[in-house]
């Protein structure tokens, strides 16, 4: 077995992707190269690590909502999840509660909030037999009205500096093209933290492979041995820890908490999830393919801020970009 | 008996030619999947194609019917070149095809189905009373005995194959083709079928018959053309061969080279099951031994599947008892007959056995992908080997080892199913209808993997709807019917007959 080979048969499920990754990277790399010649403000060391601080919360969002959708299913919560989190975070944050209002506390806590969401999710889906969209659309709402509930409507602002002053942090760095120091911001590290395990747990892992086997055919799955409950269990999750984990994030970029924050923002994570390569129909899917897409969202939304452009502008791109991307792979799976 | 295979396309009785084929050739890429296809078809005859998977019959389907444009060629329809470059242009002169895979809406009523894209209206509103007396009228003059108001999705596959032919009887089709129409429907339904070609041959329609079943192809066809890796090896009128000419011309093999029984001394006991009763099955009593075929036959629809799949924990058993190697258990699920050695290769390639778009490797190692493991993460290099290692062992005809499984031929998608038990180790193989729709080449392949297995100590359970496959190869055959097991013989130990005459309980 040559290492050559070896190589090749890791990308199995999703071997065209790699294909389609390095389009979209592509892509993204000239969106930048025409955004550097169009405006002074882009290429700056200040405006790349702002949209790596923009881009990380989605990307995030949407590499979990990948693993939902390679199962052949939709996770229309996350964004209520990020919002909801947001809160939780803010809210033990205030109180006086021992270790549970302390950072670690406070995290610990909401990171298993969002562990108890997906399961709610997954037990829906799986035991009473709901169709994803349905259950996920029910606990959007439903995430929302808790949320307001326990804070009464009102905003919680969090005054703990050292838990805000996270999301301003960099670590390491290099020269920038112009002589000024780049900053990675920390951020940006959240991205790396999430996307290198899960990458191993889809691409490197026996359960990796069962999610697509379960995208692609369920009975056949369950017929090979697999435990078709506990993978799609463990998709819910991932997607619902990935979204406490924004939540917690967005309580520190703003400095509140909120459970009105995050509107939308699942269609932003379905959106990037989509434009990078995975299938709504299931069974196909990467990490960097969804890492990538956000932030060719992203990089719209900050070169049309840059270029003056009318922010509604923003939607409408993002709209036709995504049907240019999709009518792209439906093309290249025409073809075989 | 070779003068009547033809090189000219002109045809060989002084009968009008309907539709005729010069050079007809088509790529894929570079794939030559038509070879220069000379071929005419006469007014009137039912006229069958045969040949191994992948000797180009779909493509040829296909191209009659528009879906793929040709790449070379001429076909003249009554005598005038027709481009046929789409689907409309094929049904509008008259040539339907009836898939094999029901291409039908199952969430609307039969009736709806059969007036699909022509639907009878009353003043721009559908009229679904007049469709339905109407879709009525002409189901039960055609014979089939289906509702017109019923959902599609109601009927078995096999029913809706007949909607589909009486849906391209309604349309007036002039050359209709039948594309393995047999290959899920009863013995009363293949009937009806036969009966309902019969009377659309009387009736002048030219009928294109193709099938794995040679037994169908003498009993309903006036010729016989055979391909054989894309090319026209021969046109034969039925009345002057014969199967074994059929065969040898299919894949230059003779047919007693297909089914070679192995005998293997029988060991001892793996399996023995008492009076169980599941879903779908009571009081089934079977015992299966180390080197022993038990082949279970029976009509569609008899139970045999749902016995076996609650053997393999799929649908677990309500009562009974099950004696695994001399041990008492209970399966509950898939996961615990697999670990006991059982293994279960299901009836539907497409429903049941494969991930469809996903790789070879993937689908052959997914029984084993935690014996390819360290911890959680899977060893690639592993991965690899154990895949390379099954698709050159049952010799699966592939571009790579992660091409999508779709790309694969028919037998070689069902090579797959069965290869990815082989790295299992399981002692007791249970084989639900492993031919069906698999070309003859492939059928001995498999009758060969079969015997390796039986002479490595396993035992093998064998459904199968296809009486002389479980008639020549079974040690012990049980015939099913109504849920349950009416008789038992030894290796051919009761006449065909007799075996169908209990499956079917006249």
């Amino acid at each position: 077995m040559s290492d050559q080979s070896v190589l090749k048969s890791r990308r199995s499920g999703a071997g065209l992707n790699l294909l389609l990754g390095l389009t979209l990277l592509l892509l993204l790399m000239a969106m930048w190269f025409a955004l550097s010649i169009e405006t002074t403000t882009f290429w700056t060391s200040n405006n790349m690590a702002n949209l790596l601080r923009q881009g990380a919360m989605i990307a995030i969002l949407a590499i979990g909502e990948t693993f939902v959708i390679i199962t052949g299913g939709i996770d229309l919560s996350v964004g209520a999840i990020a919002g909801f989190t947001s809160m939780m975070v803010a809210w033990l944050l205030t109180h006086d509660l021992g270790f549970t209002s302390s950072i670690a506390g406070a995290i610990s806590c909401t990171l298993a909030i969002g562990i108890f969401i997906g399961l709610f999710h997954a037990f829906g889906v799986v035991q009473m037999g709901l169709p994803p969209f349905i259950m996920t659309l029910a606990s959007m709402y439903a995430l929302r009205g808790i949320g307001l509930l326990i804070t009464n409507g009102a905003t919680i602002s969090i005054t703990n500096d050292a838990f805000t002053g996270f999301s301003r942090a960099s670590f390491l760095g290099f020269p920038w093209t112009d002589g000024s120091w780049f900053a990675v911001p920390m951020l940006f590290w959240m991205v790396i933290v999430v996307a290198v395990p899960a990458y191993l747990l889809l691409s490197q892992t026996r359960w990796g492979r069962y999610l697509f086997a379960i995208g692609s055919n369920k009975e056949a799955a369950r017929l090979s041995g697999v435990n078709v409950k506990a993978v799609t269990y463990m998709a819910y999750i991932v997607s619902a820890f990935c979204a406490a984990f924004v939540g917690i994030l967005l309580a520190m970029r703003i400095g509140i908490g909120n459970p009105t924050q995050g509107d939308g923002w699942e269609l932003q994570a379905i959106a990037s999830s989509v434009i990078g390569g995975t299938s709504l129909f299931g069974a196909v899917g990467s990490v960097h393919g969804p890492l990538i897409g956000s932030f060719i969202l992203t990089t719209i939304n900050n070169g049309a801020n840059l270029l003056n452009l009318n922010p509604f502008w923003q939607r409408i791109i993002t709209g036709l970009l995504i049907i240019l991307v999709v009518y792209f792979d439906t093309l290249r799976t025409r073809k075989r | 008996m070779s003068e009547s295979l033809e090189s000219a396309p002109a045809a060989a009785s002084g009968r009008e030619p309907l539709l005729v084929l010069q050079k007809l050739d088509k790529r894929f890429g570079a794939t030559h999947a038509l070879k220069d296809v000379d071929l005419a078809f006469e007014e009137g005859e039912v006229h069958g194609i045969v040949g191994e998977n992948g000797a180009g019959k779909s493509t040829l389907i296909k191209v009659l019917t528009g879906v793929h444009p040709r790449t070379s060629g001429e076909v003249y329809w009554r005598g005038n070149s027709v481009p046929l470059v789409n689907p409309h242009e094929a049904i509008g002169l008259g040539i339907n095809a009836v898939h094999q895979e029901v291409v039908l809406c199952p969430h609307l009523t039969v009736a709806a189905n059969i007036f699909l894209g022509d639907e009878i209206t009353h003043g721009g509103m559908l009229s679904h009373r007049a469709m339905v007396r109407e879709g009525q009228k002409l189901l039960d003059d055609l014979g089939f005995k289906l509702p017109a108001g019923a959902l599609l999705s109601s009927l078995t596959i096999g029913q809706q194959q007949l909607v589909a032919t009486a849906r391209a009887e309604r349309r007036g089709a002039k050359f209709l083709i039948f594309d393995e129409p047999t290959a899920y429907l009863t013995r009363q339904e293949t009937a009806a079928l036969f009966k309902l070609i019969r009377r659309l041959k009387a009736n002048g329609v030219t009928i294109v018959y193709i099938s794995h079943r040679l037994e169908e192809v003498f009993e309903l066809c006036d010729r016989v053309s055979v391909l054989r890796d894309g090319a026209l090896v021969g046109t034969r009128r039925v009345a002057e061969t014969n199967e074994a000419d059929l065969i040898s011309l299919m894949i230059n093999r003779t047919i007693d080279q297909i089914y070679h029984k192995f005998s293997v001394p029988i060991g001892e006991t793996i399996l023995e099951i008492d009076n169980l009763c599941g879903p779908g099955f009571h009081d089934v009593s079977v015992k299966v031994r180390e080197g022993e075929i038990v082949g279970l036959y029976g009509l569609i629809g008899a139970g045999r599947s749902e016995f076996v799949q609650s053997v393999f924990g799929r649908r677990p058993a309500a009562s009974g008892r099950i004696v695994w190697r001399g041990k008492e258990v209970r399966i509950r699920n898939e996961r615990q007959a697999m670990d006991l050695g059982i293994a279960l290769s299901p009836e539907s390639r497409r429903d049941q056995g494969l991930c469809l778009h996903l790789g070879v490797d993937l689908n052959i190692n997914l029984p084993i992908f935690k014996r390819l493991s360290v911890g959680p993460f899977i060893n690639l290099g592993r991965e690899a080997s154990a895949a390379d290692r099954q698709i050159r062992d049952v010799q699966i005809k592939t571009a790579a080892r992660r091409a999508p499984v779709s790309s694969l031929s028919g037998g070689n998608q069902q090579k797959v199913v069965i290869g990815k038990w082989l790295n299992h180790g399981a002692k007791l193989f249970i084989f639900d209808e492993p031919t069906v729709g698999v070309d003859v080449g492939t059928k001995a392949e498999i009758y060969r993997l079969l015997g390796s297995l039986l002479q490595q100590g396993a035992g093998i359970v064998m459904i199968s709807s296809y009486l002389p496959e479980v008639y020549e190869l079974a040690d012990t055959l049980h015939v099913f019917r109504g849920g349950t097991i009416v008789a038992t013989h030894s290796l051919k130990g009761a006449s065909h007959e007799t075996i169908l005459t209990e499956a079917i309980g006249v």
